[in-house]
């Protein structure tokens, strides 16, 4: 008896090592262990034996049942993880690739980037309490020059080379044109910005455009200072550039604004050393600004005993064109997508 | 305009004051300073020295040593001139002097004799071209001295000053005017004073007289006759200063009005008295039909708003701008009249556009100018002449019509006014000195009532803020500290359209691999033309700068044809868009401003293509409706009413709340070779206008189907060209309130599909909200599918 069970130990060890698969396992468990198994139906004859047999026969059959049972499990373990390799092995692709069938790859749309900047400079002015106004491109002599105090036949007229209409009206020369507009809309205190295109008459080559993209900003409030105006600057400027910037204020003649300024940023191409593009000087003419002038207030139907504010444009070609090294303002009005995609 | 450097050291003490100082000091107080201009600026640092010894090179023949005494040390230069000789004063220029850019003399070895300097030839010193030896200077020439001092007319300092920058400051159109503002922001003296006691020797022997019609066109006029006068050439020293500032000598009369011009700021005028009939200049209007030919010798004709000089026979001047030919100084003149007048600033600009005839004087008068400056150039004019002319002499006093008094203007503010609009770190004593360097007159105190300058108050200062500038400029901007506001912290309110715009640039952008392109808002007629468009309804500008941009667009598409032909060159396939406004007017010359809609258009290009790309156009259009909500949206297939640059059978109108609002097209085939597009093309465009402003879809929930569905699959057989979507639409409405979904799942041709027809397969989903449908109910919804397509005329496959 004792050597009948080593010979099914041995037998059935040795068919769990040559077995293939999961259902061959079975199979052989079902033949040793199962309820007519081999090893089941010692165990099962066991009560018939004598009893000094009997305990020594019991536990060695135990011991044969826990072994052939790890044996199995450890096989199972081993057949199901060899199929999982073989599923991995057989998905291999090449992941270098972009597509199966070597098409195209993927190709990103892009926003155009003075948009990008525009809508940047939005965020900011909007994050500081600023309202965004539009007005219209094809705008009145009014609005573009009268009620920014620039009456007809003033010499200022000839520093905005102007586009007009056949219907006697004109192209905006400045977003400054949506200035009066904002007042007739808003009831004082209010800040606001005017972003968008505006239009000069002048000859196209890589420094100037005939189109263009401002923005405009305008406080009104009690008691504005030009104090407050260079802090709302150096914030703005600090916040495109992501790092404090040099800036300087000089004054610059703006009939609507009075004082007014043309502020500078320190060249950020050489660091104020002097490069081309700020012709050497170090400083980089940026934004026309200035204290709203009581005229256009008035214009706007604004008391300007009881309120004041501060105005400035800031021009966004520039901007980009500094932020980028871009070296021809043509470029942004070509169509060009080998251009547009670097953004 | 320029400024001579000299001429200001005339007017004001500027010793030792280094240009760039000035000019610096000038941008940041006063106007900006387009560039500094040296005219030989090596003079400054060649300097006359003694030939002490010469002695042969010991390495060279044709090189000497020379040993020389400037004053002050003992150089060595090596040298290859032929003329140098012991005793000699020559030209040195010292180590570190420039010629141009790229020659500097450095301290050197030339065959191992140490130099120090170079002798200069007076071509080597911009003198002349005599470069066959080095200049001998007279014996008598002190040594040391820099040969600008001993040349000052080869050398000249010029600041460029950008003329848009002074536009309000009718005082800065002269030398006089910087010298003043330099003066102040130095603290420096200025040294102009006009001689007005000159006129003690004045005696009338002559009785002209000035008549002036409307005082409002002209506010003042200053004549001077001086007889005697001998017309010739300027002397050096005239010629050398208003060549130094851009003026062509012609003769000392001339020269000597250009240059009080130059130095004063007030456009002068002389008349050859002789020329005149009568003894009255009368300053009148033109006449209808007047015509004057003026100096240029043109024939102007005049209208009854330009402002006229005339004598008994009619026109000798266009006043303030240019005289007339009949007039002027001629070599024979002997006897002239000066004219130094205060016009009407607006009718000289409007004359002076008319005609196009932007003269300096024209410049100027537009200004506003001082009137102050009529009697001061006149006398500063005689002054001259006397130097240059000793025999003449003034043949009448000074005679002054001013019938308009110029007003004198007071700004009434306070230190506390000007403390708040400048920030609070400047102090009342350095406000007070700042306008009184400025020349305002006003008693220190907390209350200020400043008297302006006659030079600043016409149109230049009138009003507290105008102080502000001035304290703020002269204190400078940049010693103000910045500081927040204190303001109310509420959220502003959104620019719903912005938002909107954004919005569709990125699901274009980034959902849909779009890139954005800006077109100009110009068109033209060619391009118009080839896209189709001829009814000339786009609004023209007056003055284009080009055939090529002379009106605006009504559409994208012309602008987005052309960025697929310029691309199709670089791209196998590309997807761009735009987003912008069109001007649209339906009469182009009434006066209402055009309507601007705003657009988007969107491109999709493919050189090869399996299928049509007119479906991802429909998908990127489709996608983009639906992700901004939209309610009432229909696609309608188009084959009519389409602009002509569509392709009537690749077409549908995007229709939002009953209204047409976009189309999604491929290129019709005569625009794709207009604009010579070789590949495939599909395009939409949406009026963004409308988008925003139609009813959107609200957000609710809706109760999740608790009842099973029962699928139907049908296949139906129709000509080839019925729309599927129409047939998809007859099952739909076949029981719509338990139809779920009808989802299209082939289209076939071919065989055994019978030519010229096509099979149609379609899943339908049959359910009910509340309850399971019953067999007899399946069977009876599955006959009206049937029975519904059979009334239209599809058979079932």
């Amino acid at each position: 008896m004792k050597e009948k069970l080593e010979t099914i130990l041995n037998k059935t060890i040795n068919e769990i090592k040559n077995s293939e698969s999961i259902e061959e396992l079975e199979s052989i468990r079902i033949n040793v262990l199962g309820r007519k198994g081999e090893l089941t139906l010692i165990l099962r004859s066991l009560g018939q034996m004598p009893a000094e047999e009997r305990s020594a026969l019991g536990k060695r059959s135990n011991e044969i049942k826990t072994e052939i049972e790890s044996a199995i499990e450890e096989k199972k373990d081993k057949l199901s993880s060899s199929k999982i390799d073989h599923i991995l092995k057989s998905d291999w692709i090449d992941v270098t690739l972009n597509r199966a069938d070597f098409a195209k790859s993927f190709k990103p749309g892009h926003i155009h980037p003075i948009y990008t900047m525009q809508y940047e400079i939005e965020d900011i002015f909007s994050s500081m309490g600023f309202q965004i106004l539009d007005g219209p491109e094809v705008e009145t002599e009014y609005y573009n020059f009268e009620a920014l105090n620039i009456p007809g036949h003033h010499p200022a007229r000839d520093m905005q080379d102007t586009f007009w209409t056949e219907d006697y009206n004109l192209l905006r020369t400045h977003t400054s044109a949506i200035q009066v507009r904002g007042m007739e809309k808003n009831k004082p205190p209010f800040r606001v910005i005017g972003p968008g295109r505006v239009f000069r008459n002048e000859a196209v080559d890589a420094g100037h455009s005939n189109t263009f993209y401002q923005i405009e900003g305008m406080m009104v409030d009690r008691d504005i200072s030009v104090a407050h105006l260079i802090f709302f600057m150096k914030s703005l400027l600090k916040e495109i550039f992501k790092r404090e910037v040099k800036i300087r204020l000089r004054p610059g003649y703006f009939p609507f604004v009075e004082p007014g300024f043309e502020l500078d940023i320190n060249c950020l191409i050489c660091e104020g050393r002097g490069c081309s593009v700020c012709k050497q000087s170090g400083w980089v003419e940026l934004l026309p600004c200035g204290l709203v002038h009581p005229n256009v207030l008035r214009y706007g139907n604004i008391d300007p005993e009881e309120w004041n504010g501060f105005a400035f444009g800031l021009g966004l070609d520039r901007l980009v064109m500094m932020k980028y090294t871009i070296n021809d303002i043509r470029h942004f009005h070509d169509g060009d997508i080998r251009f547009l995609d670097q953004f | 305009m320029l400024l001579s450097l000299k001429i200001l050291s005339e007017l004001a003490d500027l010793n030792g004051l280094d240009p760039n100082e000035i000019a610096l000091k000038l941008t940041m107080a006063t106007a900006e300073i387009d560039g500094i201009k040296y005219v030989n600026p090596h003079l400054n640092t060649v300097i006359s020295a003694k030939i002490e010894n010469v002695m042969p090179h010991p390495d060279a023949d044709k090189l000497t040593l020379v040993d020389l005494d400037t004053g002050k040390e003992k150089v060595r230069v090596v040298c290859g001139a032929p003329n140098n000789k012991k005793g000699d004063i020559v030209a040195l220029a010292t180590v570190g002097t420039k010629f141009g850019e790229e020659f500097v003399i450095k301290e050197s070895k030339i065959r191992g004799e140490k130099s120090s300097g170079m002798l200069c030839s007076e071509k080597e010193l911009g003198f002349s071209d005599d470069h066959s030896g080095i200049m001998i200077l007279p014996p008598d020439t002190g040594l040391g001295v820099k040969l600008s001092e001993l040349f000052p007319s080869y050398y000249a300092i010029q600041f460029d000053i950008d003329n848009k920058s002074i536009t309000h400051r009718p005082d800065l159109w002269g030398h006089v005017g910087f010298a003043r503002e330099i003066a102040a922001l130095f603290g420096r003296k200025f040294n102009y004073k006009i001689n007005y006691d000159i006129q003690k020797t004045f005696r009338n022997t002559d009785d002209l007289k000035i008549n002036i019609q409307n005082p409002e066109s002209c506010a003042r006029y200053c004549g001077l006759v001086v007889k005697n006068i001998k017309i010739k050439e300027s002397p050096e020293w005239l010629k050398e200063k208003i060549i130094s500032i851009g003026i062509r000598p012609i003769s000392n009369i001339v020269d000597i009005t250009n240059y009080i011009m130059a130095e004063l700021g007030e456009p002068m005028h002389a008349f050859d008295r002789k020329k005149l009939a009568g003894n009255e200049i009368t300053v009148r209007m033109a006449k209808k039909g007047e015509k004057l030919k003026t100096l240029d010798e043109q024939m102007r004709d005049l209208t009854e708003d330009d402002i006229l000089i005339t004598d008994k026979n009619g026109p000798v001047a266009l006043a303030g701008i240019m005289g007339g030919d009949n007039s002027d100084i001629e070599d024979t003149t002997t006897e002239i009249i000066l004219e130094a007048a205060n016009f009407n600033p607006v009718r000289i600009r409007k004359t002076a556009q008319r005609l196009n005839l932007r003269t300096d004087a024209a410049a100027r008068f537009e200004k506003a100018l001082d009137p102050e400056m009529c009697p001061a150039a006149i006398i500063r004019c005689y002054e001259l002449i006397k130097e240059l002319i000793p025999e003449a002499e003034a043949a009448t006093e000074i005679i002054d019509n001013y019938p308009e008094k110029a007003e004198k203007i007071t700004v009434n503010t306070s230190s506390a006014f000007l403390k708040k609009k400048i920030g609070d770190n400047i102090d009342d004593n350095r406000i007070f000195e700042i306008l009184e360097s400025l020349d305002f007159k006003f008693k220190r105190g907390e209350e200020l009532n400043i008297v302006v300058p006659s030079y600043r108050a016409t149109r230049d200062i009138s009003i507290p803020e105008d102080i502000v500038e001035e304290v703020g400029r002269i204190f400078g901007y940049d010693n103000i500290t910045p500081k927040p506001p204190y303001v109310p912290c509420v959220p502003p309110e959104k620019n719903e359209k912005r938002l909107f715009e954004r919005r569709i640039k990125n699901i274009l952008a980034k959902d849909h691999h779009l890139t954005e392109i800006a077109n100009y808002s110009f068109v033209n007629e060619d391009i118009l033309k080839r896209a189709g468009t001829t009814d000339d309804k786009e609004l023209r500008l007056l003055n284009p700068l080009s055939r090529e941009q002379d009106r605006l667009r009504r559409s994208l598409m012309p602008g987005i044809f052309t960025n697929i032909e310029l691309n199709q060159r670089f791209h196998e396939s590309f997807k761009i868009f735009e987003l912008g406004r069109v001007y649209l007017k339906d009469d182009r010359k009434s006066k209402e401003l055009a309507k601007e809609i705003t657009f988007a258009a969107g491109a999709v290009f493919a050189k090869n293509t399996k299928d049509p790309l007119f479906y991802t156009a429909k998908n990127i259009a489709a996608d983009l409706i639906s992700q901004l909500n939209v309610k009432n949206i229909r696609y309608i297939p188009a084959q009519k009413d389409l602009p002509p640059y569509a392709h009537p059978g690749r077409s549908m109108f995007i229709s939002i709340d009953g209204n047409t609002s976009g189309l999604i097209f491929e290129p019709h085939p005569k625009i794709k070779s207009n604009f010579g597009i070789k590949g495939e093309a599909a395009i939409f465009e949406i009026n963004i206008d409308t988008l925003l402003k139609c009813s959107k879809q609200e957000l609710s929930f809706i109760e999740l189907q608790k009842f099973p569905e029962v699928p139907f699959d049908v296949s139906v057989l129709a000509d080839k060209h019925v729309y599927t979507a129409e047939i998809q639409s007859v099952i739909e409405k076949s029981s719509r309130e338990f139809i779920k979904s009808v989802e299209l799942t082939s289209v076939y041709e071919g065989q055994p599909v019978p030519e010229g027809m096509k099979s149609v397969s379609f899943t339908i989903v049959f359910s009910a909200k509340n309850a399971t449908l019953s067999p007899e109910q399946i069977d009876d919804l599955q006959k009206k599918v049937v029975s519904s397509l059979d009334k239209k005329g599809y058979k079932l496959r």
